[in-house]
């Protein structure tokens, strides 16, 4: 195989721009290449040229503000968990990046990837990002924009990949948040069903914002917006799950090889309330 | 133009496809049959190699990705003829039994101890969640990695 | 020879390890060279089909292709007791992943482009993808032509998709359910299917030179692979040779023929060397699985727990050939029909057609899930008469003297020491209840019996000028450790010599002597037997020479410390190589050749039927004893403890055997708890890879605590029984008994997965749909 060809099927571009391009001419984006590299393995085919986003150093970069986490699309599971554990009311994140798959594919594995890879339901960092009310920055070639990730998600089921996601941002704001997964061993594996909590409490602990996104159960994330209806204004200490126990219905959960549909529901509940054992425990923490 | 890299302390080139997958350069042109095909998917951590000395799943990887970086798959580890710690320690615990799916655990290991050279029996099943063995059912594993820093939990 | 057992026994650390820690073994999967070619099968993607048209013109055509086979290449069918086995699907595909062509080129994209690129047309058949669809009236049948398959073994009623019934009778079970003083107990159960997941896939590399086919192939039989390859290629056994490295992993898998036909075949059309290896997809879709089962058992039991009566039927899934599941019928009546004293016994066996991939042998098969229903249906008979588990175990447990269900009469009080050292060391202080966290606790102990798979073993001792010794056999190590530790150890203490200077050949079907493969824990003892005998000779040999030197008889002579001394007098004598070094002028290089079979256990004449062994020699038991947490939102079960004491005869190599103990319990786990294969319409595994099928990972398991229990009567060398196939025989059985116990509920499915014991706890899982089993036993049976 001579040289010049291989240039043309493996492209290492230096900036956004000319990832667009190489886009644009058919060439799939690689983030970390968990996601494009099983392709034959979902009956994919995979005869299309990458477009490697590595040499993109603005992907890279996670800046701390006072107000927003900016974290490049490239930038990994690991290095993100590692990032955020200073950030207490990012718990969510810290804990979902900390957790997934293995430890070696969360070296690899990136933000970026976890919200594009197309068709994959199990993901834990979208839950977090959306009960944090991140927004996403997606460059096309005439333009930018930034969306919040509900929206992203919802639009890109619509249309293929227009354009490349580059940066997510997290708002910073008073609070705190935890992930909790449901798996079928210990761990090593996608999750049954995720959820992801933010909630902010006024002086006398009742809760003055709460936002609960629930992954792995339907085709895509989405938030439990009656769970967070009936906690608005409630004293932290009330019991979430059993709450939870009877409002199960915002839910049409998939059955899946791995998992009857009412088993994810079965979890649900049990998932709330380890998601607010841990916003008790950092809540204790700070005190 | 070819993929450049450091293969186990050599400069190497590879001229192919630079969307195979690291493991598959590795097996089939590198002739480093150390590095195992086993599930393909990430899971099972067979295909361990260390990129700038951190352990990474070379199944996902493809070789273009490696430009420039430091690859150090098995046959890489320690010097020709001796074993480094964690090998060492496998030995004397005689622990290997069909043995494919050691180089990846040595591969884990030997990082995850550097940085943590006094774990809990709990942190090293923690470490080893992308390392499966079909054969051993992991507890000698973990005993002979327990007896690296005389831990009080190690036992033989 | 008793001082044997004190310089037999040590834990010789394992001399491959070495190797394998530095990633330089050469299993079959890493044999590779520009030379080789590299082979890819193009497998059928329906269940059930007439194959209108195949053309490989296309493929033949496309860059890199060497050569294509297909069912003309291979015209021979094989399997156990009949051979209803082709190679390629020809005219007719049964099962999904069917081999139709198999395609050699350049390089493993070429030759998989080119596969998907022949051209096949099919007619689409009915499927049976159940047991109960297979045996429906009418059903359609998977071997329409049954009847002029060519029979193996005589012995087996067939019929319909029915491929081989063994049965046991023993004894008047009518008589003994009519009794007004017994209670009646009726349980059923199904369970799924185990893949071994081998890391190493099945593999080959093949060549035609000399007019010979050299097959060189990850395997635990190489004497059945090349009776096989042979047989379907229509060549003579001695046309096939067959070798065989280091294998990464067997667990059964590798006990039949697998890939090797294939790759033989295009090696000859090309002639060149050719490579094939399962991709991991592969491996998981047809992997030659423990099959799935269905049973239904019923006994009488009085209200002391005399057990006066049995009857069971149990359904194995074959798939859409006959394989191991036509063999394996032969043991419900050692293990579901084992245990304890029947008074009298019934069982039927099926081995059921299915249009789905080929079931086989997996670490102590159907003993596994047969232990399971009758420790399951034994907790369930004490509690119908109120009496405690371990108590009616005691008594009923099979002792010296007893008969087992074909009539065989066992030798030595084996069981009930067992249960007791566990119990005594254990004391049961409640099976059930809640715990502090709110999950439910049980505790189970159960007991089983499983065998060791006698058979044809041979063996040569050459000894060696350097006074080290070269054992060759047929014997492969696969990772158990046998063959760099068992053997070493007893061909070095018959020969007076340290292991680490006996050399062990790797198997190569030209130098050693027939050998049944390795697996069914028959290593070290019918491959272990064979070398004693083997060093026998060589001994009589030697000390025939030194006798003579010495002007002494041979019986004043031992070996020790690599010399031959008189006798009570260390340090006489002289060196084995000084001996060999004078023998091999005087009458020639010193060897020695012995042979192990089957010494052919009796039972009683006329109870079993289409048994292919009626009694087994060396039985192996064994007490499994685990309290387990489940909890009961999410139904997942986590073991608190396991503990076991296992039957060994001797233990060779204790640290060994723990290796051993360690992993199979884990296996067992995944079997109980994790791992899960359903078939969907297309008759097809859902489970196709490492995300979907759930093994044990480091945090699913926990340390085994064990004990070796020595002594028990063994034919096999210095009283030793294999070891490294019973650890995963009473996993799912104690599992399952504890998981019941905590939860209150009848536990009759495998794999116990957290939305199944969520459901059982619900009471939202209902007993099996057995409707195809019979409640009227002699209904089951197929009359030929």
């Amino acid at each position: 195989m001579d040289s010049a060809n291989t240039d043309a099927l493996f492209l290492r571009p230096t900036d956004i721009k000319a990832a667009l391009v190489a886009m644009d001419g058919g060439a799939v984006p690689v983030a970390g290449g968990t996601w494009v590299m099983r392709a034959s393995l979902r009956g994919d085919s995979n005869d299309q040229a990458f477009v490697s986003l590595s040499q993109i150093d603005a992907l890279h970069e996670v800046a701390e503000g006072e107000d927003f986490l900016r974290i490049g699309a490239l930038v990994t599971h690991d290095h993100l968990a590692d990032f955020a554990r200073n950030l207490p009311e990012l718990g969510a994140l810290t804990q979902a990046a900390g957790m997934s798959a293995n430890p070696a594919i969360r070296r690899t594995a990136t933000i970026g990837g976890n919200i594009c890879a197309r068709g994959f339901t199990a993901a834990d960092l979208v839950p977090a990002l959306l009960a944090l009310n991140a927004t996403v920055e997606v460059h096309s070639s005439s333009r930018q924009d930034t969306t919040p990730i509900a929206e992203y998600l919802q639009a890109r089921t619509q249309r293929r990949a227009a354009g490349l996601l580059t940066t997510i941002s997290v708002p910073r704001k008073r609070g705190h948040s935890a992930h909790a997964r449901a798996l079928l061993r210990k761990a090593g594996e996608y999750p049954i069903a995720n959820i992801s909590a933010f909630i902010d409490m006024d002086a006398n602990n009742t809760i003055k914002t709460v936002r609960i996104a629930v992954g792995a159960v339907e085709a895509m994330p989405k938030r439990w917006h009656s769970l967070e209806k009936a906690l608005l204004g409630q004293p932290f200490s009330a019991d979430a799950a059993d709450m939870a126990r009877d409002l199960l219905d915002d839910f049409t959960p998939r059955d899946s090889v791995d998992a009857p549909d009412w088993y994810r529901l079965r979890v649900l509940p049990g998932l709330v309330r380890q998601a607010f054992a841990s916003i008790t425990d950092q809540s204790r923490e700070d005190a | 133009m070819a993929v450049t890299f450091t293969l186990n302390g050599q400069q190497r080139r590879y001229s192919g496809d630079p969307r195979t997958s690291l493991m598959d350069a590795l097996r089939r042109d590198f002739r480093l049959t150390g590095t195992k095909d086993v599930c393909g998917e990430g899971f099972c951590g067979a295909c361990l190699v260390h990129i700038d000395g951190v352990p990474k799943v070379s199944c996902l990887l493809p070789i273009g990705a490696v430009e420039g970086a430091d690859v150090t798959t098995i046959e890489g580890v320690g010097d020709l003829g001796t074993l480094n710690p964690v090998q060492q320690a496998f030995e004397d615990f005689d622990v290997v039994q069909c043995g494919m799916c050691f180089p990846g655990m040595v591969m884990t290991l030997s990082h995850f101890l550097q940085d943590n050279p006094r774990p809990s029996r709990d942190e090293v099943k923690s470490a080893l969640v992308g390392n499966i063995c079909r054969c051993t059912g992991y507890e000698r594993i973990i005993d002979a990695v327990m007896s690296l820093h005389n831990s009080a939990e190690g036992r033989k | 020879m008793n001082d044997l057992k004190e310089t037999v026994v040590m834990n010789l650390p394992r001399r491959d390890a070495r190797d394998k820690l530095q990633g330089r073994t050469k299993y079959t999967v890493d044999v590779g060279g520009l030379e080789m070619l590299h082979a890819a099968l193009r497998r059928a993607d329906v269940a059930s089909a007439k194959i209108r048209h195949i053309d490989v013109r296309a493929a033949l055509a496309m860059p890199g292709v060497h050569a294509i086979a297909t069912a003309a290449d291979a015209p021979g069918l094989h399997g156990l007791g009949i051979a209803d086995h082709p190679i390629f699907a020809g005219e007719t595909v049964r099962y999904h992943g069917e081999p139709i062509a198999a395609v050699a080129a350049d390089t493993l994209t070429q030759a998989r482009a080119a596969a998907a690129a022949i051209v096949v047309e099919y007619d689409d058949l009915p499927a049976v993808l159940t047991m109960a669809d297979a045996l429906a009236p009418d059903a359609a049948l998977v071997h329409p032509d049954w009847r002029n398959y060519e029979i193996l073994f005589e012995g087996g009623a067939r019929g319909g998709n029915v491929a081989w019934q063994a049965t046991v009778e023993r004894g008047d079970t009518d008589a003994a359910f009519a009794r007004e003083d017994v209670t009646i107990v009726e349980n059923v159960y199904q369970v799924g299917r185990q893949n071994h997941v081998p890391f190493e896939p099945r593999a080959v590399t093949a060549a035609f030179e000399d007019g010979r086919y050299h097959i060189h192939t990850s395997t635990q039989a190489p004497w059945t692979v090349k009776h096989v390859t042979a047989r379907v290629l229509g060549v003579p056994d001695s046309a096939v040779h067959v070798t065989v490295p280091a294998v990464g992993g067997g667990f059964g898998l590798k006990f039949d023929c697998s890939l090797e036909p294939y790759a033989a075949i295009l090696a000859r059309k090309t002639g060149r060397t050719v490579s094939q290896v399962n991709s991991r997809k592969e491996e998981m879709m047809t992997c030659l699985c423990r099959e799935n089962a269905d049973i239904r058992i019923r006994s009488a039991v009085t209200k002391d727990g005399d057990i006066v009566g049995r009857e069971a039927t149990v359904l194995m899934d074959c798939g859409a050939y006959g394989g191991e599941q036509v063999f394996l019928t032969t043991m419900t009546a050692h293990t579901l029909g084992g245990n304890y004293k029947l008074g009298s016994v019934r069982l039927c066996t099926k081995a059921v057609y299915t249009n789905t991939p080929p079931n086989g042998a997996f670490r102590a098969c159907n003993g596994v899930y047969n232990t399971f229903a009758l420790e399951r249906h034994t907790d369930e008979i004490c509690a119908a008469i109120g009496m405690d588990p371990v108590a009616f175990r005691r008594r009923n447990v099979v002792g010296d003297g007893d008969i087992g269900a074909t009539g065989q009469v066992f030798r030595g009080n084996v069981l009930e020491p067992m249960l007791d050292q566990l119990t005594a060391k254990y004391p049961v202080e409640r099976r059930s209840g809640t715990l502090p966290d709110g999950r439910l606790y049980g505790r189970a102990t159960t007991v089983g019996t499983w065998f060791i798979f006698v058979g044809p073993s041979a063996a040569t001792v050459n000894l060696n000028a350097d006074g080290s010794a070269t054992l060759v056999t047929a014997g492969v190590e696969i990772g158990s450790g046998t063959m760099m530790q068992s053997l070493p150890q007893i061909v070095a203490a018959n020969l007076g010599i340290h292991p680490d200077k006996v050399i062990v050949k790797t198997a190569d079907t030209d130098a050693a002597g027939r050998d049944l493969g390795v697996g069914g824990g028959r290593t070290t003892v019918s491959i272990g037997a064979a070398s004693e005998a083997a060093c026998a000779q060589v001994r009589d040999k030697l000390l025939g020479v030194v006798a003579e030197l010495l002007q002494t008889s041979a019986d004043k002579l031992v070996l020790s410390g690599g010399r031959v001394e008189i006798q009570g007098r260390p340090g006489s004598g002289t060196t084995i190589e000084k001996i060999v070094q004078q023998a091999e002028t005087s009458i020639g290089p010193l060897s020695g050749s012995g042979a192990f079979t089957a010494p052919g256990e009796r039972s009683m004449p006329g109870c079993a039927a289409g048994h292919f062994i009626d009694a087994i020699d060396i039985p192996v038991f064994a007490v499994h004893d685990c309290e387990v947490a489940v909890d009961p939102v999410t139904g997942h079960v986590e073991i608190l403890s396991y503990r076991l004491v296992q039957d060994v005869g001797l233990a060779l190599n204790p640290r060994a055997i723990h290796g051993q103990i360690q992993g199979g319990v884990v296996q067992g786990i995944g079997y109980a708890l994790t791992e899960e294969i359903t078939i969907n319409s297309d008759g097809a595994f859902d489970q196709t890879g490492f995300e979907t099928y759930r093994m044990p990972l480091a945090g699913d398991v926990l340390p085994i605590e064990f004990d070796l229990y020595e002594g028990a009567p063994s034919i096999g060398p210095l009283g030793t029984k294999g070891a490294g196939e019973v650890p995963i025989l009473n996993v799912a059985a104690a599992i399952g008994c504890a998981v019941s116990n905590a939860t209150g509920k009848s536990v009759n499915a495998l794999p116990m997965t957290p939305p199944r014991v969520a459901a059982l706890i619900d009471g939202k899982a209902p007993a099996p749909e057995m409707g195809h089993i019979d409640t009227v036993w002699v209904k089951n049976l197929v009359r030929s």
